[in-house]
């Protein structure tokens, strides 16, 4: 089975890939145990017999059936989603009355901005709550609360999230694949050349990228883009013009902008530098920081999560330490941790 | 129509950003840092300058810097 070309759009992915295929395992739509979830199909040519792939596989799903989320365990997400926004939207009147100093709330808004991708991404994969389920509402509702303080509109997130899971590290469909860099300063540097004006990366890239899938949901999340992208620009100015600049710059515009180059680097460079492997052993890396699994969100396991989409961020770790020794079987570099 | 205008106000974007942000956040960080402006200008008049070329500048060349 071969991956969906680049103009396939959602719905087109879930009539090519049977329901316990790819599209489905990325979206969350599968209802079964990990046994029917996995990401890709498996790559021959690893230099282990077809029995031993198969031996392995089943021992793998084994492991992963026990962390996949469960929507009763996953509504920490949506209090701490919707907390963190009540705060930050409360940020605003409680600086402009100076009933409390600008500084904190600067840096928890830094905070949130970069955190909400987290809450958003589990969203995106449909772990808050799957469709047709009651939790399904507060899933919808995580994503979209989650990552308005980074003028990223949940339509555009999730669907440029799942065609970088399609293309893991194609250097035309992957739409992340702009934030390749040669190092960790380099990838830095990067996460802001790609918000220039001109540039072609970042937001810029994914709405080339949309306009070339072109479907009536691409749409959809190019005019949600635009509409936020205006709503935000006019609100800022708005505060700006009235007096209370310093507050829309470090309420939401450098939080902002310190959010996107932090996810970029920890949630799309570092876990998938230097984005030569293709297949679904090889496409990311597993590696070790000083900044430890907080600040880098976990993204030291991320070869969990493009395995199964379906296992949230927090259960990667010790889900990566239980499929270790299969990992090491398939050809993953687990010398790091 | 709508589209139309849109389009045209996210194509001066970082003009408009120049202006409707650079320019009062310039202003109200010089009275803050009791910094006065050059040639006599309120800090208003320079943030406008200032927001607006550089504005201008992000929109033709494609970076702020």
């Amino acid at each position: 089975m071969d991956r969906p070309v680049d103009g396939l759009a959602q719905g087109d992915a879930r009539e090519t890939f049977a329901a316990v295929g790819e599209a489905a395992l990325i979206e969350g739509r599968s209802e079964g145990g990990a046994a029917e979830r996995t990401a890709f199909p498996l790559p021959k040519g690893d230099g282990l017999d077809k029995h031993t792939r198969v031996q392995l596989l089943k021992e793998e799903r084994a492991i992963a059936a026990k962390y996949m989320s469960d929507p009763r365990k996953m509504r920490i997400y949506t209090v701490v989603t919707l907390t963190c926004f009540a705060m930050w939207l409360a940020f605003f009147p409680l600086t402009m009355l100076d009933v409390v100093p600008l500084w904190p709330c600067f840096v928890l808004s830094c905070i949130f901005a970069a955190g909400g991708y987290i809450t958003s991404h589990e969203a995106m994969h449909d772990n808050i709550g799957r469709r047709g389920t009651k939790y399904r509402f507060w899933n919808e509702l995580v994503g979209e609360v989650s990552t308005i303080i980074l003028i990223f509109p949940f339509s555009m997130a999730r669907m440029m999230h799942l065609h970088h899971h399609y293309h893991c590290n194609h250097p035309e469909n992957d739409p992340d694949y702009t934030d390749s860099a040669s190092g960790p300063l380099a990838a830095w540097v990067k996460t802001w050349l790609n918000r220039q004006p001109g540039a072609d990366g970042s937001i810029h890239h994914y709405k080339r990228v949309l306009q070339r899938i072109g479907t009536p949901a691409a749409a959809k999340a190019l005019r949600d883009t635009a509409y936020l992208q205006l709503f935000a620009m006019f609100f800022m100015f708005a505060m700006c013009w009235t007096g209370y600049a310093f507050e829309a710059a470090l309420l939401w515009w450098l939080p902002r902008h310190i959010g996107l180059s932090y996810i970029r680097y920890w949630l799309s460079w570092a876990p998938h530098h230097p984005r030569e492997g293709r297949d679904r052993y090889s496409n990311t890396r597993v590696f070790r920081t000083v900044f430890g699994h907080w600040l880098s969100m976990g993204m030291q396991y991320h070869v969990v999560h493009h395995l199964y989409p379906g296992i949230p961020n927090h259960a990667t770790k010790p889900a990566y330490y239980e499929l270790k020794p299969i990992l090491q079987k398939r050809g993953v570099d687990c010398s790091a941790l | 129509m709508g589209a139309v205008v849109i389009k045209k106000l996210l194509i001066w974007m970082p003009f408009l950003f120049g202006i409707g942000f650079i320019a009062p956040l310039t202003a109200q960080l010089m009275t803050a840092w009791d910094v006065q402006p050059p040639l006599g200008l309120s800090p208003i008049a320079f943030g406008l300058i200032f927001g607006g070329l550089w504005g201008l500048y992000a929109n033709i060349g494609g970076r702020w810097l």
